[in-house]
């Protein structure tokens, strides 16, 4: 008897092992099919509630995908707006027109700012798509907050865009809700102000008014935003008033921008050069 | 005593977070996950209390299927490696070394510790795979997730170990 005991004293552990692995395969084979039990699994309070604690951190890197998906859906959603905000515009010019056919379709390639400066007196953005895919120079730039600037360079990857805080970018505007237009100029300084020259005397300027672009020249839509009057003051001629105007746009946190790749027609283009070089035949 | 028991848990959770987070998120060639909780078992230096190594195997074996919905496998993977680690430890030891020694680059050199992980991965991976497979239907493909797992656990295993022998030296 005493020599048994010891046996299995000494043999302890294979007993213990073979018990082990027993329970091992049991598991295993109970798991299989329909799940008997869910003690074993990811279903298990315990474990449940660790891995949620881990997505909430982990969810933290996949922000950029998300933003980017985003970021996509805003895009599709602002072509939309564009189609819209344009077939608006036209059905308030002329109401005898017909809605469908008329609204051009605005292609818009989304691309993120990669370098920027803002403190400078010449601002200039380089965001990461280039001629390679579509960009080509003079083409308008909008974020979802509205308009930043126009490409002024392009290399098949990168293309470089004047912003609005640029002491060279001019670009054409009009407030909200009246046909009166002008100038939108940055003179320095602050990255989230710039002015609205050239404004008539004779216009009804509010504060907060909303300025837009007017669609004149062939780099933006008309109607998308740019920023709100903040102050009105007098050009120093004294003609016209001079609007301070905050934007909209973001220039110290820019990421992703849009550049709206089919707005500006060859047709219109060669008409308009056409007229030059007949005027200045007459001349 | 207590130290010991301390840092053995300390170290468990450690490589448990790092198998369940980083190590299940690699597929090598989409066939190899290599399962570093082998780790734990392979320098463990317990073969006094061969009870103890077994149940400590089996429960971390378990603790990782729940997280990975792998019921069993792991567990009689890791209780086998407990089961062998002693007698393979005591095998591939060179012949002038001290019986309790702790299994290190160091105490046993580079090839013979590098050989003596690879064996024991071979064990865990080899037990994991087959379960896994179950039927031996595709067995060539077995094989080669086994071999490939247990290549890449031993390299992990083998990088662990120089980055805490460095860190310790420094």
């Amino acid at each position: 008897m005493r020599n048994l005991l010891d046996f299995l004293f000494n043999f302890k552990h294979w007993f213990l092992f073979i018990f082990l692995e027993f329970i091992c395969l049991t598991v295993l084979f109970n798991h299989d099919g329909y799940q008997k039990s869910v003690y074993f699994t990811t279903a298990n309070e315990a474990v449940g509630s660790t891995y949620s604690l881990i997505s909430s951190v982990t969810s933290y890197l996949n922000l950029s995908t998300e933003n980017q998906s985003l970021e996509a859906k805003n895009e599709e959603l602002r072509k939309q707006l564009y189609e819209l905000q344009q077939q608006v515009y036209e059905l308030k010019k002329d109401s005898n027109r017909h809605i469908s056919g008329l609204a051009p379709k605005y292609n818009v390639v989304s691309a993120q700012v990669v370098g920027a400066t803002t403190h400078k007196s010449n601002n200039l953005l380089t965001i990461n798509k280039g001629s390679a895919d579509g960009i080509k120079e003079e083409m308008g730039v909008v974020s979802s907050n509205g308009v930043v600037g126009i490409v002024y360079l392009t290399s098949s990857h990168y293309s470089i865009v004047i912003p609005i805080i640029n002491t060279t970018s001019k670009i054409s505007c009009k407030l909200r809700g009246t046909q009166n237009f002008g100038t939108l100029q940055w003179f320095k300084g602050r990255a989230d102000v710039a002015y609205m020259t050239d404004v008539p005397r004779h216009s009804q300027v509010e504060k907060g008014e909303v300025v837009l672009t007017n669609g004149y020249s062939d780099i933006f839509p008309p109607g998308i935003p740019i920023g709100f009057v903040i102050e009105k003051g007098d050009s120093p001629d004294g003609m016209s008033y001079l609007l301070k105007v905050g934007l909209y746009t973001k220039f110290e946190t820019i990421r992703e921008v849009s550049v709206i790749t089919n707005y500006n027609k060859p047709e219109r283009k060669a008409l308009e050069s056409k007229a030059d070089s007949l005027l200045n035949n007459i001349n | 005593m207590n130290n010991r028991i301390v840092l053995t848990v300390f170290k468990s959770i450690i490589i448990l977070i790092v198998q369940v987070l980083i190590c299940n998120n690699i597929h090598l060639l989409s066939y190899a996950s290599p399962l570093i909780i082998g780790y734990l078992l392979i320098t463990s230096d317990m073969k006094e209390d061969r009870i103890t190594l077994l149940l400590y195997g089996f429960f971390i074996g378990l603790i990782y299927d729940m997280f990975s919905n792998t019921a069993g496998m792991a567990a009689a993977g890791m209780t086998l490696l407990a089961m062998t680690q002693p007698s393979l430890l005591k095998y591939m030891s060179p012949r002038e070394t001290d019986d309790d020694v702790e299994p290190t680059i160091q105490t046993m050199g580079f090839w013979n510790y590098a050989s003596y992980v690879f064996l024991a991965m071979m064990i865990l991976h080899t037990v994991y795979y087959f379960l896994d497979a179950f039927m031996l239907a595709n067995i060539q493909l077995t094989i080669f997730s086994s071999v490939l797992s247990a290549l890449l656990a031993t390299v992990l295993v083998l990088g662990i170990d120089m980055l805490t022998t460095t860190s310790k030296r420094n």
